[in-house]
């Protein structure tokens, strides 16, 4: 099976410039070779005089296309290794046309030209110098054009499957319209420039007769789909051959393999439980279907022939009775999960730090992925610290405070502006910002510091894994909830957050000073593994797709809807809620506090089924998203909250991820 | 000299056969497809450069760009930079090999030079925008979108031909 630059996120790597050089190069030699190095040639096909461009375009989307899909069908390469162009609808229905006049106007088109340059051709370059210059138009008006360009996403959409038909049998179609197309521009580059040099030559009749015959035997090949394992049985039904499969352990799929499959959204994956409805309700893995053993064949007969069956009971009897039964049937695309839900559990879902087995640090990060996609993100507690309960003190009252101040393990982090600070302060609080713990990663703004930078914060602050850190905000409590959360990256858990912050504080006439606190640096350890709720883009996308867990959209509804924005596109993830964050705080005066617990319980109750259902948290940078974890996880007690941090920012300004907005 | 190009041994040689060349490009394209896992295209690269050469000029307002900005300080460590380098080697080659590099205007034989300059810079501009708009141009999205059968892409194929032979009536004096 083929591993692509794409499918390992590797197309910046130096490795896949290499190969794109020698792709391009290939692709120059052919378009020239066509003889696409000459304007005059390329507008031969508005006039009907010579429709060569016709010609080169049909043979190589139709070789491309059959070669794509037997790869496919034969496992050669998966889905998931390819990048499919989003259909946007508007975008590319206005700028095809666009493009179809700077087309005619120009008889250049930016590949073609490139080799019109090669070849001399003036005017090449100077259509290429246009080219640039409409691309840096672009990006001057973007901000009025932006709409336009995810005008009408709608995702991955294959023409095939809107007709309810199969890929090999839309390429057959295709084929029959190409013949269609090369015999009728043969006939009329005739009538109109006397030309048509292979119309009725043995040529022509010899090349529509492969093309057809091609495209025929694709369509009835047996489809032996992306098999797990690539000399899968492919017609073997005997008993005998189902005991030879049995032995060479091709009637089974890892579980490893299944949850890589399913984290990357592999749409030809169909996993079915076949236990009872109430096993299934109390718990399944993300995307099964419950269907009873005696219903397979019914349910199962739309997809004998495409795609990955897996079935799965609790251990390994029932559904390996059940996959032979089906194999019997003529299903040989039937497999079954070895070990069960018994094996999922033991092989993926455990916690790093319960396995008997010392795990590499790859395999901890792959553990890792895998818990915080099928467990939505349930922070697991690092071997070194113990877990403190869910029902740890997360807000402290003022006048807790007042009583405690001076104690050695107590740490107080005042968040307002440094002036604000010097002024005068709660006795012994040290100043942070927020935005201390955040930063430019990877390209996208306004990120949470990696876990050694925060633990360096927190050793310069004199923090300890003993000490219990009070978190001072002021009206803005998100920042607070960041800053909790920056905490939660480094596995430190002892906080919380002082309930009305230093308003509250002062209005209540409490002692402050302007003394600067003594502090001694310590080394606070970086724990590897703390931070199993943060999500990225991938995540978020796997969620929006399969509907694995509830997106929660914290922006204000404005944003939401996308009838405001400023970021890159407007709009949401699809399949996004919308809950602003601002909902779950009230103000009195300049004092901000969370809602009561009770009337925040009662509103999430409606938004989120249970505590254990699958939340991802976003908004546009993260620090919002904040506030809405810490009220579902810390004071609500969800257990099975992500936060994605890159958030809308990041969302928007990756142009292949899909959108929504509202009407 | 001899003014069949056929038969010359000096003058271009014949272009290959269309339905061949179609089936080399087709091959090409499936390569791509199965060692990077997305198709070709040849916009992207032209936009990077123009960007990195605004970027010459003013980097700050680049930087500061939307658009432009997501690519990054150096908008040309990208593949499909590399791939349209690579273009425009293979079409030197193939144009050295069949002797059919010819400087020139190319241009109809009544259309005056800076008509044709002026209409190839505007068929530029416009292509350039429209390729941003719709994230690619007849490589990126009609040639690779339309293998991969993605039905947004088929639809930019169909509305490029419906506004060219729709506008090619006005301009047909440019190739008579």
């Amino acid at each position: 099976m083929i591993t692509t630059f794409f499918g390992q996120d590797a197309l910046s790597s130096s490795p896949a410039f290499l190969v794109s050089l020698f792709l391009g190069f290939g692709f120059g030699f052919a378009l020239e070779q066509a003889g696409f190095g000459s304007s005059r040639r390329l507008a031969g096909i508005f006039y009907f005089r010579d429709m060569t461009v016709l010609r080169v375009m049909f043979t190589a989307m139709f070789t491309a296309m059959l070669g794509l899909q037997t790869a496919l069908a034969l496992g050669v390469v998966r889905a998931d290794q390819l990048y499919f162009l989003p259909t946007v609808y508007g975008a590319q229905l206005v700028g095809g046309l666009l493009f179809g006049v700077g087309f005619v106007l120009s008889s250049w088109c930016p590949g073609t030209a490139a080799v019109g340059l090669a070849s001399g051709r003036l005017d090449a370059l100077v259509f290429l110098v246009g080219a640039a210059l409409g691309s840096i138009l672009f990006n001057e008006v973007y901000a009025i054009v932006s709409p336009l360009t995810s005008w009408g996403d709608s995702g991955v959409s294959f023409i095939w499957t809107s007709l309810g038909i199969s890929g090999p049998t839309f390429a057959l179609i295709f084929s029959a319209l190409a013949v269609a197309a090369f015999w009728g521009s043969e006939w009329i580059e005739k009538r109109v420039a006397g030309a048509g040099p292979y119309l009725g030559s043995p040529f022509l009749k010899a090349f529509s007769v492969t093309i057809l015959v091609a495209a025929l035997a694709v369509a009835l090949l047996p489809p032996l789909d992306s098999a797990p394992v690539a000399e899968a049985p492919a017609g073997d039904f005997t008993e005998v051959g189902l005991l030879e499969a049995m032995e060479a352990g091709q009637d089974h799929i890892d579980p490893d393999e299944l949850a890589d499959r399913l984290l990357a959204g592999d749409p030809t994956l169909l996993l079915v439980d076949i236990r009872t409805p109430a096993e299934f309700a109390a718990f399944h893995i993300p995307r099964a279907a419950n269907v009873p053993a005696a219903d397979l064949p019914a349910f199962l007969a739309p997809h004998k022939h495409s795609g990955t069956i897996v079935l799965y009971s609790n251990g390994m009897t029932h559904a390996a009775q059940a996959r032979d039964a089906l194999a019997r049937m003529g299903f040989a695309n039937a497999y079954l999960l070895t070990d069960g839900l018994q094996g999922f559990f033991e092989q993926v879902l455990k916690p790093v730090s319960l396995r008997r087995v010392a795990v590499s640090e790859a395999q901890a990060t792959r553990i890792n992925a895998w818990r915080t996609f099928f467990l939505g993100g349930a922070p697991t507690p690092s071997a070194s610290t113990a877990a403190p309960p869910d029902d740890a003190v997360r807000l402290v009252e003022t006048s807790w405070l007042e009583d405690n101040l001076g104690r050695g393990d107590l740490r107080i982090i005042d968040l307002r502006p440094q002036p604000a600070y010097n002024g005068g302060h709660i006795p012994g609080s040290v100043r942070m910002d927020v935005e201390h713990f955040r930063g430019v990663i990877g390209g996208v703004s306004s990120m949470l510091q990696p876990a050694d930078m925060i633990t360096r914060h927190l050793g310069l602050l004199g923090v300890t894994r003993g000490v219990t850190v009070i978190l001072v905000p002021t009206d803005k409590l998100h920042d607070a909830t960041l800053v909790a959360l920056a905490l939660d990256r480094a596995g430190h858990d002892r906080y919380a957050i002082l309930d009305g912050g230093w308003e509250q504080w002062v209005a209540e006439q409490r002692p402050t000073d302007t003394l600067l606190p003594a502090i001694a640096a310590t080394d606070y350890p970086t724990p590897s593994g703390a931070d199993l709720f943060t999500v990225d883009y991938r995540t978020v996308l796997a969620h929006s797709r399969n509907r694995t867990a509830i997106i929660l959209d914290v922006r204000p509804p404005d944003f939401f809807s996308g009838a405001k924005s400023d970021e890159a596109r407007a709009g949401h993830v699809p399949g996004a809620i919308n809950r602003p964050f601002a909902l779950d705080m009230s103000t009195n005066g300049a004092v901000a506090r969370f809602r009561p617990p009770g009337e925040l319980a009662e509103a999430y109750s409606r938004l989120i089924p249970s505590k254990d259902a699958p939340v991802v948290v976003m908004c546009r940078t993260g620090h919002q998203a904040s506030h809405s974890y810490f009220v579902l996880r810390r004071l609500l007690g969800y257990r099975r909250v992500s936060w994605y941090d890159g958030g809308w920012s990041e969302w928007a300004s990756r142009p292949e991820l899909p959108i929504e907005s509202a009407p | 000299m001899n003014s069949d190009p056929n038969l010359s041994s000096t003058g271009p040689k014949p272009h290959l056969n269309p339905y061949l060349a179609g089936v080399l490009l087709g091959l090409v394209l499936l390569a791509s497809f199965l060692t990077l896992g997305v198709g070709l295209g040849a916009s992207a690269g032209i936009a990077r450069a123009g960007a990195s050469l605004q970027s010459c000029v003013m980097p700050r307002h680049v930087a500061d760009s939307v658009y432009f900005g997501a690519w990054g300080e150096d908008p040309l460590r990208y593949y499909l930079v590399f791939m349209f380098v690579g273009t425009l080697l293979g079409g030197s080659v193939s144009a050295i090999l069949g002797r059919r590099v010819q400087p020139q205007l190319e241009r109809g034989p009544t259309a005056s030079r800076s008509r044709r300059i002026l209409m190839a810079l505007a068929g530029g501009v416009l292509a350039g925008f429209a390729s941003r708009v719709a994230a690619g141009c007849t490589s990126g999205q009609g040639l690779t979108g339309g293998a991969m059968l993605a039905t947004g892409s088929l639809v930019f194929l169909g509305a490029m031909f419906v506004s060219g032979y729709a506008v090619a009536w006005f301009v047909r004096r440019q190739w008579q």
